[in-house]
């Protein structure tokens, strides 16, 4: 049984404070979520936690006792262990020697048990409703949910006295998300302090015994999470009441985008329409399919049959190249890795889609790329001083909106994002839905993948909700609600 | 059978390599398929593949060496040296020259895992002072080593010279180390992910540091054997031997970005060039086009793999 106490930690980064004097405990047996939007402290909480960085002052306490940890191995010998988002899995290796990755079982010459090894990780899975894995299968082949699933067994694995969890439900399923809970219930029971960290606050409800809440680096207090409300929470988490999302339709009755009957490796037959001005919503479960379509769509994967026709044209969009060209845009879910130059600027980064048209003519002109870019900054309201800094300098929001900022020069009639405010805080979430809701008043066309359901609810005009690559369903907007998007998704 | 054969290289490189020995076996029934020439063919690999070994380390980690050459030349003339200009008794003159490999392999290995200076960057300078020093300690090179330093390269056990053995007993030692042993395996958690092999506990830097001492001291081991076989130390032994060393271990499976390829991998790439080259001058092709022929065998190898990983891994 071990309590960990943060008695006074500090942290600041160059111009910001990223933890300013915490004094938090997590208790044995208690599931203790903390809240915050991005930027509120809870990875430099968790990065100090786990020894990848060090407060500047402050202690943390073990059972009253003064902790250093200063790297992941010493945490591991205090008995804290901790589920990252899909971060510390090495893809070419086996289920197995991921979990036990460095504490493989071995004799005293150092060789390892393999035999041994597979059972462990066999029982492990067991635990955790996976018994169709097997535990030599190479990581880089299983599903985002079940690469997740290892991650949590990675932790588990270690008998921690002190569990640490990031965002674990971000990819799994309902029915993962049950057993994972299932689990957490039981740890609780044997004493077991339950660190979690989520965005989710209905999870933080469902789950939580305490919550604790971060804004900008500074403590706003620990709650029995039974005796707050949700809208209380959020207004400690953001320090203003958030509005409801209600948009009029701001749809016509031309139709932009006609999709029919389009088939590829991953969907089948998949037939809509999309009116000018008009909002629609991908819903469905990650590895349904959606990305799939957006990306057959944006000409980045192949058509296998089937054809997509634009403003009544029939469109062979074989590059995204051609479907630029066509005023198709896309906003890659990988906002990092895929939408992104990070070492680059924000300026390179928001011209980056046409540098003719930003840039003016053949030759790249430095100074008119740099006014495109301030203007471009100024519209989406970036909050970046100046545009010559790093992109990655800039928080996930204004990154997002840089991506936005950079596809909207090519002046796309077509605009699909794919989880366009995945991992960014509230308030920069309603801002980018401000951006989404103009744009369809201006007369684009948005298809929006999301798993974010009040989101879709809240955005869109209609909704289409994918299954295993076929159109499960279609919800229009007086029939939204979340329970029948999971229904028509999950089955 | 046939995924493994398709996903697993050294599989896929063994079924290669037996077509190819039939087929030279059968085109030329007199000079291909005797033993004298099968000794010859191993003993011309022996010492690339001791190199080849600790560059297949490297690569599953992530990085790579081009000094090796250059210390393959320093380490055998330093060797030399010490014992035909100072009288050095052998074994202390192979301890000091294998211990000039470490302190190279120590050098590189800290820049990079420590300082963060780009291994290809390091690495070629490193290739240059190395091959500087060897210059400077033999001129235009030693003759005359002692008998015993000499044996060490040139005797026979079971008819088959001495390097042909230590390779076998290199590629054998690191399958297992490599295979089955916790400190070893760590190379694949860097190669594959550093990040996440940090946050697992594993000391990176330090691993890191490891791969370039271990590589370099095979390197040291192999000038070592080669002045040995030689019978002498020239400032110019191991020229051009990192690209080719480099080359057998991709064909063996290896991947630039780390985290892939097995050491018997590296005894099987290297065998497959020295087959082909073998196979060359027995047909009496001209020596322009070994090389020719051997880039073409590296690129359309790793074609013909990214062509069958995409049309089989639809299936899984």
């Amino acid at each position: 049984m071990q309590s960990l106490q943060l008695d006074h930690i500090t942290k600041k980064f160059p111009g910001v404070t990223a933890l300013d004097d915490i004094v938090v405990s997590f208790l044995p047996g208690e599931i203790h979520a903390v809240a915050g939007e991005n930027g509120a402290g809870k990875s430099t909480m968790m990065n100090i936690l786990t020894g990848n960085l060090q407060p500047d002052s402050g202690e943390i306490l073990l059972n009253g006792n003064k902790l250093v940890i200063k790297n992941p191995r010493d945490a591991f010998e205090y008995g804290i262990a901790i589920v990252h988002q899909h971060l510390s899995l090495v893809d070419s290796l086996s289920i197995a020697e991921n979990i036990y990755a460095n504490r493989q079982p071995h004799n005293r010459f150092g060789i390892i048990r393999f035999g041994e090894l597979y059972k462990k990780t066999t029982v492990l899975l067991h635990e955790l409703g996976l018994d169709e894995l097997d535990p030599a299968t190479p990581v880089t082949k299983l599903s985002a949910a079940n690469r997740q699933m290892v991650e949590i067994a990675k932790a588990l694995a270690q008998n921690p006295s002190i569990l640490i969890l990031d965002e674990p439900t971000a990819s799994l399923t309902e029915k993962e998300t049950a057993i994972l809970f299932t689990i957490l219930h039981r740890l609780r029971k044997q004493g077991t302090a339950i660190i979690y960290i989520s965005h989710r606050l209905d999870e933080i409800f469902r789950l939580s015994d305490r919550v604790t809440i971060l804004k900008d680096g500074k403590y706003q207090g620990t709650f029995a999470t039974k005796d707050i409300a949700k809208d209380e929470l959020i207004r400690r988490m953001v320090g203003r009441e958030i509005k409801a999302l209600k948009s009029q339709s701001t749809a016509s009755t031309e139709i932009m985008l006609d999709v029919k009957n389009i088939s590829g490796p991953r969907f089948k037959n998949i037939s809509f329409q999309v009116y000018r001005g008009e909002i629609v919503g991908l819903a469905g479960l990650i590895g349904a399919g959606r990305t799939e379509i957006a990306r057959t769509i944006f000409g980045a994967d192949r058509l296998e049959s089937g054809e997509i026709v634009l403003r009544n044209k029939k469109l062979d969009a074989h590059h995204p190249r051609e479907a630029i060209a066509n005023g198709i845009a896309y906003v890659p879910e990988e906002r990092k890795s895929l939408g992104l130059f990070p070492d680059m600027s924000v300026a390179d980064n928001i011209v980056s889609a046409d540098l003719t048209l930003a840039a003016g003519g053949k030759f790249y002109n430095h100074s008119k790329a740099r006014q495109t870019a301030l203007r471009s900054r100024d519209q989406l309201g970036i909050t970046s001083k100046g545009v010559e800094k790093k992109v990655t300098n800039l928080s996930g929001g204004n990154q997002q909106k840089v991506v936005l900022a950079r596809w909207l020069l090519t002046r796309p009639d077509v605009l699909i994002v794919d989880e366009p405010t995945h991992g960014i805080d509230v308030g920069a979430k309603y801002e980018i839905y401000g951006i989404l809701k103009d744009l369809a008043k201006e007369g684009k066309s948005i298809l929006m993948i999301s798993s974010d359901l009040p989101e879709l609810i809240g955005l869109c005009d209609r909704i289409l909700v994918i299954r295993k690559g076929i159109v499960a369903g279609e919800i229009a907007r007086p029939d939204f609600s979340e329970e029948k998007i999971m229904s028509l998704a999950a089955n | 059978m046939l995924k493994k054969i398709i996903e697993d290289r050294v599989y896929s490189l063994l079924v290669l390599l037996t077509v190819v020995v039939v087929t030279a076996a059968f085109v030329f029934p007199a000079t291909f398929p005797t033993f004298e020439n099968f000794r010859q063919i191993l003993l011309n690999l022996s010492i690339d593949t001791i190199v080849a070994v600790g560059m297949m380390i490297l690569l599953v980690s992530g990085a790579f060496d081009l000094s090796v050459g250059s210390v393959v030349a320093f380490t055998g003339c330093l060797t030399a040296y010490l014992m035909h200009f100072y009288g050095i008794p052998v074994p202390v003159a192979i301890t000091l020259g294998l211990t000039s490999a470490l302190v190279v392999g120590f050098v590189n290995g800290y820049l990079i895992a420590y300082m963060g200076i780009n291994p290809m960057i390091q690495t070629l300078a490193m290739m240059g002072i190395v091959r500087g020093f060897a210059l400077m300690v033999s001129g235009s090179g030693i003759q005359n080593l002692p008998y015993w330093f000499n044996a060490i390269g040139q005797s026979k056990l079971l008819g088959i010279q001495m390097p042909v053995w230590y390779m076998l007993l290199t590629v054998g030692i690191f399958t297992f180390l490599l295979n089955k042993v916790v400190a070893f395996r760590q190379f694949y958690y860097i190669g594959g992910n550093e990040r996440a092999a940090d946050l697992s506990g594993i000391r990176v830097k330090r691993v890191k540091m490891a791969g370039f001492i271990i590589s370099a001291m095979l390197a040291g081991l192999a000038g070592i054997l080669l002045s040995s076989r030689l019978g002498a130390a020239l400032p110019t032994m191991g020229r051009g031997l990192e690209l080719r060393v480099i080359t057998a271990v991709i064909l063996g499976g290896a991947s630039l970005s780390g985290g892939l390829g097995k050491i018997p991998g590296a005894l099987l790439g290297a065998l497959f060039m020295g087959i082909i080259a073998n196979i060359m001058v027995i047909s009496r092709i001209s020596g322009y086009w070994q090389e020719i022929i051997l880039g073409v065998i590296l690129i359309g190898t790793l074609w013909l793999d990214k062509y069958l990983q995409k049309r089989y891994s639809g299936s899984t």
